[in-house]
């Protein structure tokens, strides 16, 4: 282990400890959304000489400060308000990452950066040089924050309480600078004070205990005082003001549950089940939970479903819900698990740096996968693993990895240990929210890989060691020096592991955790009869982005006539092929039962088995002990044994994904049995239908019998007496009430041989509406409606269009006036009768939309955007907004796309901007290499402006806008720009004088792939290109980089050290290519395009070997190049378009 | 007064009235509407017959209170909205007295209702006994009813049943056996599953159908189609000032169903297989959790008062009064 930080305990970045911090919040305003404070911080100087101490802060006004009553000067400057400053015309977003990232470590307080430096007054400094303590007191304010404060007040009559406004604390990782000065920093831990006056009719709820309520002089406002005397980091401050009903929970008064008005009768229901969550954490880590309360607040318009903070948890009021309502209950749970989970892991223990975060993650994620193993049993426990590790293998198969660990400083062997991504994982503040999500998922699987190496016995004992050294830590004084006790740190929790265990869990940890990628098996098989041998090959796939090659021992379980066995395989370097000897002799007529792996002995038809082989399937790595995609092939008959007699869900579920490609009557049937299976798992049964739908579809001209799922449907849920009604709702048993809910869904894929949906399976779907009856049952039918409507809208067709008519009533297809009768009907009742979450209105939003794209209805935005407006439940802006998301894709609309970036800009809801530059990074309305009338310098400058200063109050928003602007752009200068004229820039306020680094990528959009390559191949082919392509302007982007780098720190630093090029050059930590290196020769040189090939040339020697492993690839790019060569219209002599040929890999191979 | 062309003697017609037989008709007195009416004598009705009797005999009023008020002659215009005033005036006491009576839950008016509508009308009641006493008044006599307006006789069905013995004679019949005589008709129910539900269902359709076809009539509306805004008119989407609030609580409709689920069983036709079943443990975990805790609430909020005065949360306690020596 050559982890330096960890084994010598943790060392603070900062010249001084903090140990206890105030904030004080006099006056907060709703109507001008203001809030007036000040803040004292008690810190010790570690060094005799500090003279300046660096705080965090952002958005709030500061008016003054004071060192030990002394008045002190301070300077504000924060670099991340606008990323790039004087680069007015770089749009490359390569150069922006960089910049971005350096912003970031500008202000890192892991770092022992802030945006804000106070001058310790020199009337202090001998106190400072005794070591005693300082007390430093800012007053500040906060003007209609834009982050980190979220304030909703509804426009209406009334006083604030009336209204129900509220305000609360938000942000994505370390944010509380936004709303207070503090160390943000999830490792410099101290005690609080907290004070919030507010409103009498109004309830301040925050970390720590609730000392007492009092009155102000005026008794027109109440003061709550609250202390918090468990050390805690600033980042876990939170703060819930607004006129909540409170509810003491009734199993554990120390528990409080706050929400708005009149939901109480929903928040008595949500939270009557989270004593059990307690109990059960409290009984598997064998520890008290830390704090002496907790409490729950739900807002409207959060920020996240579940925010967890030291001894309380803010989420999103969506989460309520009533008895009556089965779909959104597991899910509820699940969030107050969770956040209950980060209650021990994330809050109470906190981390010592970024690098550290995974253990967190993976441990609260951990023991929240226990718990829902207790709790929704060991099926649905599998079935979420298998979904995580398919999420994660998908993900960095598509981006090249999640990195869980990473390393930075002095890693001059890596550059950068993520240079396949768009952004900077150095900081959590720079990363994709949907990378943090993957590697949160990561986080827990991993964590269960250990538990699968040493037990989880020991790994709860690991959890409890923790967790023990962490409280008693948190009960001494500050001058014990043991606070640091509380921050876990990836060292720290390996040497717990193997001091508790004795393991050596290294190569796991060096697989998993220091590195990124996932491992692509392909396995496949013969029987070796005369051996009586199963010959298995398993092959790997090391060389795609975001994969890993595996070493170790990998479970492969053979299920044979005579049971079941597990058979444990080295994979090695080269060893592709592994024997693996049969116990059973095939035989046939012998009638037995068959053991199964747990035991079981069944009788099987063996008549669909190949008569000389006793292999009934084969599974590779089951207990999904390796984050891995296993693609193997075996028989359809081995894939139907699989589904029908092994037990473990995952199998099943991997077997129905298998048999889509086996569309036989074998298939079917045993599809169908599944089905009907009362004791398997829900789960698998609704995969199965889809899968029943697909197969009936590719079956389509022998299938014989009424429509799949009909018969099936009709015994299952119809009356017995007249078969074509369904029964009167009654939804008490939850596994038959989902599967009523796909079934219809699932029937409404299929095709007949027009490709139309079948007039039957419509009918069927139109008769469920029509005689649903939900008089007599004891739940909500809000979600099944709303499956019908998505059956509906899943039995739409394209519209048989007649050279381009315009769409109109009279040519309204019959069925679809059907569809549309029940869809009107459906959204007017919605306004009556409104549905639990609007469900229903949602899925109209949806068929609409589907109608639209299809060709029945005119394709018209309006009133989607009319659903979007703010002001309507949030899942049915979501769906109106997706559906304008889309219509800005198919119809090339520049003014939607406007008005979504005008939204991103300017809607209240923080979530809905996040939301939708989500949206359209997913479903963009073109991308880096399509001609779109919609990709303009316009636009460019927008986007650019967007993620450069305007969403500087939201490190989410702005990741978004970074990831949509690689979507749109990729990482180089955008094609739609115009080719500057110049191929070199001087910068006058750098001296120095660069490669215009705008030219450069217009060659390497040229080279990419073309996106209608759908495959996985193709996909990758593409990034690949990119990578290897972008590395040369990335080289000459690094140069401007590392002087704005260096610029932002020269204007930070505030000791005016002078700063020369070289000195920035050998400080990066990007190899720097020695002739861009040196930009004064780049100047020098006659032509820029005699350069700039033989710069490619040196750079290919360079990387030849690496480039060797893509050979086959580049043989590919090179057709493409000579391709798009003869169509590009760019043939002027010292346009880098010329140098291609020089550039062409093949060649210079 | 100044005197108009056509004018009768007031003593003359007055004396005339009072002999002239009620029913008969003159041409010369009536007023201009009656003397239409005079033509079709023999097809009036006994209602019009009232109608001019009462007519006449308020004329015969008004011309002997004139009389006696010493008039010789009037203006049958004079002597008509005079009439008029005064039929309105009575009209006016019947109406009110009335509403009395019926206010005071009576069909019929007694003298303190006429007395309280004379109050109300600003009529001193307590001149009214000296003025009927006057010694100049002329008594008219009531104009005698000749042909009584028959009902039409009611059809009688069956024989009437006599008084049982009990009963005596002077108490009224029993009505006609129609009346009170129950004949049970039994219409077989519709039982039919299939019938009922189907009935059911389109009924519920046509409401909805009606209803939002209504609402969306009277407000604004969405359109799919540009061309056509009322083959599916959608009624447009209004932003709340609380979205949150109709989102997520149940609506009237759904409490009160739920109210009436839990009392009454579920509908017979739903089938055994429907019950619940949880066959494995491990996939029925979710569900039984549901179950539990679903029954678990209800018990819950009914123990939860009764402690409430032991809970010592923070939040529960009392706010405090400000320091007085505090500063601010």
């Amino acid at each position: 282990m050559n982890r330096k930080k960890g084994d010598k305990g943790f060392e603070s970045p900062r010249p001084y400890k903090l140990t206890h911090q105030v904030v004080c919040i006099n006056n907060i305003n709703f109507q001008r959304k203001s809030v007036v404070g000040y803040v004292e911080l008690t810190i010790f100087p570690t060094v005799a000489n500090l003279n300046r101490i660096k705080l965090n802060s952002k958005q709030c006004r500061i008016y003054r400060v004071r060192v030990n009553d002394l008045e002190a000067a301070f300077i504000y400057n924060d670099p991340t308000l606008e990323v790039c400053h004087h680069e007015s015309k770089q749009r490359n977003l390569n150069y922006f990452s960089n910049a971005y990232a350096a912003a970031v470590s500008a202000v890192d307080p892991d770092a022992g950066n802030g945006e804000l430096c106070i001058k310790v007054p020199s009337e202090l400094w001998k106190h400072v040089d005794e070591l005693k303590v300082l007390k430093v007191h800012i007053n500040f304010s906060l003007d209609q924050p834009k982050g980190g404060l979220h304030f909703v007040v509804p426009n209406m009559e009334g006083s604030m309480a009336e209204r129900g406004a509220h305000v609360f604390s938000c942000g994505y990782q370390n944010s509380t600078r936004f709303w207070f000065p503090c160390v943000d920093s999830y490792s410099e831990l101290c005690t609080w004070k907290l004070e919030y006056t507010v409103d009498a009719a109004m309830v301040a709820v925050s970390n720590g205990d609730l000392v007492e309520t009092v009155y102000t002089h005026d008794m027109r406002k109440k003061t709550f005082h609250y202390m918090l005397a468990i050390p805690t980091a600033a980042s876990n401050i939170s703060l819930a003001i607004g006129p909540f009903e409170i509810l003491v929970d009734p199993y554990m008064h120390e528990v409080t549950h706050f929400c708005l008005p009149q939901l109480l009768p929903l928040l008595k229901h949500t939270t009557s089940y989270l004593h059990e969550v307690f109990e059960f954490y409290e009984e598997i880590l064998t520890c008290r939970y830390p704090y002496s309360c907790f409490k729950t607040v739900f807002v409207d318009e959060a920020y996240v479903e579940v925010a967890a903070y030291a001894s309380m948890s803010i989420f999103s009021t969506n989460l309520l819900h009533s008895a009556m309502i089965i779909d959104e209950t597991p899910l509820t749970r699940r969030c107050l698990a969770q956040a209950l989970a980060q209650q021990f892991f994330g809050c109470f223990i906190s981390r010592m740096s970024w690098s550290d975060e995974w253990v967190l993650k993976g441990i609260s994620g951990y023991i929240y996968g226990l718990w829902m193993k207790k709790t929704f049993g060991v099926n649905e426990y599998r079935h979420w693993i298998k979904q995580e590790l398919d999420q994660i293998v998908a993900y960095e198969l598509k981006t090249g990895g999640v990195l869980l660990h990473p390393i930075f400083g002095g890693g001059k062997e890596k550059d950068n240990p993520a240079s396949h991504l768009h952004f900077s994982i150095k900081h959590p503040h720079t990363l994709s929210w949907e990378y943090y999500t993957m590697f949160q998922c990561k986080a827990h699987l991993v964590m269960r890989l250990i538990e699968n190496r040493i037990s989880m016995e020991f790994m709860l004992q690991v959890f409890n060691k923790l967790l023990s050294l962490a409280s008693t830590a948190s009960s001494q004084k500050f001058q014990s020096h043991m606070w640091s006790q509380m921050l876990v740190s990836t060292s720290g929790f390996l040497k717990s592991i193997s001091n508790v265990s004795g393991k050596d869990i290294q190569p796991l940890i060096k697989q998993w955790v220091d590195q990124s990628g996932v491992v692509k098996f392909y396995g496949s098989f013969a029987f070796n009869r005369k051996r009586n041998v199963l010959e298995l090959e398993i092959k790997q796939d090391y060389t795609s982005p975001g994969t890993q090659k595996y070493v170790g021992p990998l479970k492969v379980t053979v299920q044979e006539l005579d049971g079941s066995f597990n058979h444990t395989l080295q994979i090695e370097e080269n060893s592709l092929k592994h024997d693996i000897p049969c116990h059973s002799k095939s035989r046939r007529n012998k009638k037995k039962k068959i053991p199964l792996m747990n035991g079981e002995e069944v009788d099987m038809d063996l008549s669909a088995m190949d008569a000389d082989s006793p292999l009934l399937w084969i599974r590779i790595d089951p207990d999904m002990s390796v984050l891995r995609k296993v693609e193997f092939e075996q028989s359809d008959f081995m894939w139907q044994y699989q589904l029908r007699y092994e037990r473990d869900v995952v199998a099943q579920e991997e077997a129905i994904l298998a048999l889509e490609k086996f569309p036989t009557p074998a298939s079917r049937l045993a599809l169908t049995d599944i089905l009907e299976q009362e004791q398997c798992f829900y789960r698998v049964r609704m995969l199965a239908c889809f899968c029943l739908a697909k197969i009936a579809n590719s079956m389509v001209s022998t299938w014989t019998g009424p429509p799949a799922m009909k018969s099936l449907f009709t015994r299952m849920f119809c009356c017995k007496t007249c078969p074509n009604i369904v029964k009167t709702n009654n939804f008490m048993n939850f596994q038959s009430y989902f599967l009523q809910k796909t079934m219809p869904v699932a029937m409404a894929l299929l095709r007949d041989v027009h490709n139309l949906c079948p007039k039957e399976v419509l009918m069927f779907i139109l008769d469920l509406i029509k005689y649903n009856d939900n008089r007599k049952n004891k739940f909500s039918d809000n979600y099944y409606r709303a499956e019908l409507i998505d059956a509906l809208a899943n039995s739409v067709t394209p519209a048989v269009s007649v050279n381009n008519e315009v769409r109109t009533l009279d040519n309204l297809n019959p069925d679809v006036r059907l569809i549309l009768e029940e869809i009107t009907r459906f959204l007017n009742m919605e306004k009556l009768l409104p549905s639990y979450r609007h469900t229903i209105t949602v899925s109209c939003l949806k068929a609409i939309r589907v109608l639209q794209k299809n060709g029945h209805v005119p394709s018209d935005p309006a009133l989607f955007k009319s659903y979007a407006e703010y002001g309507h439940f949030v899942d049915v802006r979501i769906a109106a907004l997706e559906a304008v998301v889309d219509y800005t894709k198919v119809d090339r609309s520049y003014e939607e796309l406007q008005w979504l970036l005008t939204m991103v800009q300017n809607d209240p809801v923080p979530y809905i901007r996040h939301k939708i530059l989500d949206m359209l990074t997913k479903n963009p309305p073109f991308t880096k290499n399509m001609e779109s009338p919609l990709c303009n310098e316009a636009l460019v400058d927008q986007l650019w402006k967007l993620m450069n200063s305007g969403t500087s109050h939201d490190w989410r928003l702005r990741c978004g806008a970074v990831d949509l602007y690689f979507t749109l752009f990729g990482l180089s200068r955008p094609s739609c720009l115009p080719l500057p004229e110049l191929g070199l820039v001087l910068n006058l306020k750098e001296k120095k004088a660069v490669l215009n680094p705008t030219i450069i990528p217009e060659s390497v959009a040229n080279n990419q792939e073309p996106v209608n390559s759908t495959n996985n191949h193709g996909q990758s082919v593409g990034f690949q290109n990119t990578f290897s392509n972008s590395q040369e302007e990335e080289e000459i982007d690094m140069d401007t980089v590392h002087d704005s780098q260096a610029f932002i720190y020269h204007h930070l630093n505030m000791l005016e050290r002078p700063s020369t090029p070289g000195k920035e050059q050998s400080s990066g930590e990007m190899n720097m290519h020695p002739v861009s290196a040196a930009p004064m020769s780049v100047f020098s040189k006659e032509s820029n395009s005699s350069k700039h090939s033989d710069h490619h040339h040196h750079h290919h020697h360079e990387h030849k070997k690496k480039k060797k492993k893509h050979k086959h690839k580049h043989k590919h790019k090179h057709k493409h190049d000579n391709k798009e060569k003869e169509k590009d219209p760019f043939t002027f002599s010292n346009s880098p378009a010329s140098a291609r040929s020089i550039r062409s890999p093949s060649l210079s191979d | 007064m100044p005197r108009a062309p056509t004018r009768i003697p007031l003593a003359r017609r007055a004396r005339r009235m009072r002999t002239a037989p009620y029913g008969s008709k003159m041409a010369d007195t009536a007023s201009g509407s009656s003397g239409t009416r005079s033509g079709s004598k023999h097809a009036s009705t006994p209602a019009d017959n009232y109608y001019l009797a009462r007519r006449r005999t308020l004329q015969v009023v008004v011309s002997s209170l004139l009389t006696e008020a010493g008039f010789e002659s009037a203006e049958k215009a004079a002597v008509e909205t005079l009439t008029e005033m005064l039929q309105s005036y009575i009209s006016e006491i019947g109406r009110s007295a009335k509403s009395y009576c019926e206010h005071t839950a009576r069909t019929q008016p007694t003298l303190s209702d006429i007395v309280v509508t004379l109050v109300e009308m600003g009529f001193n009641v307590e001149t009214l006994p000296a003025y009927a006493k006057r010694s100049q008044r002329m008594v008219i006599t009531a104009p005698p009813v000749t042909n009584q307006p028959v009902t039409p006789k009611a059809l009688t069905a069956g024989q009437n049943k006599p008084h049982p013995s009990h009963i005596p004679g002077h108490f009224p019949e029993f009505p006609d056996p129609h009346t009170y005589i129950k004949t049970p008709t039994y219409r077989e129910p519709v039982s039919d599953y299939q019938v009922l539900r189907e009935k059911a269902a389109s009924q519920r359709r046509d409401v909805e159908r009606a209803l939002t076809r209504f609402m969306a009539k009277t407000g604004e509306t969405q359109s799919l189609f540009k061309d056509d805004v009322s083959t599916f008119p959608l009624i447009a989407a209004r932003p709340f000032t609380v979205p949150y609030l109709t989102a997520l609580l149940p609506s009237e409709l759904e409490m009160q169903q739920m109210e009436e689920t839990d009392s009454s069983e579920q509908d017979d036709q739903t089938d055994t297989e429907n019950l619940p079943l949880h066959m494995s443990t491990d996939d029925s975990g979710p569900e039984k959790e549901n179950a539990s805790v679903l029954q678990q609430n209800t018990s819950l909020s009914g123990s939860r008062n009764g402690e409430e005065n032991v809970i010592d949360n923070p939040y529960l306690r009392p706010v405090k009064k400000p320091k007085i020596r505090r500063k601010k």
